[in-house]
């Protein structure tokens, strides 16, 4: 018996984007060759678990490794050691750091301001500009989305 | 003028007087701030101890210091002056430092008589 056409509870919430209502040469599909639903469930349910299992670590479960305090020591050192040769090998933080934009600040700064002119070109320029890109639009001219339909 | 480098044990005042010396001399200046990547090294006027301001400063510059032209490496500014009606910041960077000088804005819409 075929139970994948029948029961509500075994219908997909989402259609399978390709509908095939009858499997090939009248074998079933693997997902429906176990009649009872319940075990199915338990299957789905076991290898959610497997899947964990194999995904996480449990550190509080592995066996705690007994060591000698020097053992110990010796391995924290040895781990900071190794931490402070790698950092140094890291790029700096900072990568971006300024670049010189000139070896005279005191000329630069001292010199003319920017003129007025200037200043009230470029206040129309970046208007202008603002107000260009304020008006653009989609201009719709079909659908976006369509239904594919099979005649 | 304030000058935080001298009040602590790195570095020598010697060096920040250096840096200071020009920009109290600048024409109609109303303030400055020389700034580092690690803080403000100098003050004075009206942005004595400004940290704000300084911080505000160092942001524009790097972001504005970060643009090119077309096939250029450098950034294609000596000077970034930030407009007000009031007064001006003019902005530029020099081994490292950042320098910010408040100027009196003395460019303003002619008055047609």
């Amino acid at each position: 018996m075929d139970l994948f056409q029948d029961t509500d509870e075994r219908k997909p919430l989402i259609p399978h984007p390709n509908p095939v209502s009858k499997p090939p040469n009248g074998t079933d599909w693997i997902t429906t060759s176990v009649p009872s639903a319940r075990t199915d469930e338990q299957a789905l349910l076991t290898s959610i678990l497997t899947k964990t299992a194999q995904n996480i670590i449990d550190v509080s479960a592995a066996d705690s490794v007994m060591m000698e305090q020097h053992e110990y020591m010796d391995k924290a050192r040895q781990y900071s050691t190794k931490l402070a040769v790698l950092s140094n090998s890291l790029p700096q933080k900072k990568a971006l750091t300024l670049p010189s934009l000139t070896s005279q600040p005191h000329q630069v700064l001292a010199s003319d301001l920017v003129p007025y002119s200037d200043v009230q070109q470029v206040s129309k320029i970046a208007a202008y500009a603002y107000s260009a890109i304020s008006q653009i639009k989609v201009d719709a001219k079909e659908e976006l989305v369509v239904q594919f339909a099979i005649p | 003028p304030v000058s935080l480098l001298a009040q602590s044990d790195t570095g020598s005042g010697f060096q920040t007087a250096a840096l200071t010396a020009g920009l109290d001399r600048i024409p109609d200046q109303l303030g400055y701030l020389v700034i580092s990547e690690d803080g403000v090294l100098a003050s004075a006027g009206e942005l004595e101890n400004d940290e704000h301001t300084a911080g505000v400063m160092m942001q524009m510059v790097r972001t504005a210091s970060r643009f090119r032209l077309a096939g250029s490496a450098e950034p294609p500014f000596k000077r970034m002056s930030v407009i007000l009606e009031d007064f001006v910041y003019v902005v530029t960077v020099s081994g490292q430092k950042v320098f910010v000088v408040k100027r009196q804005n003395n460019q303003q819409e002619p008055i047609s008589v």
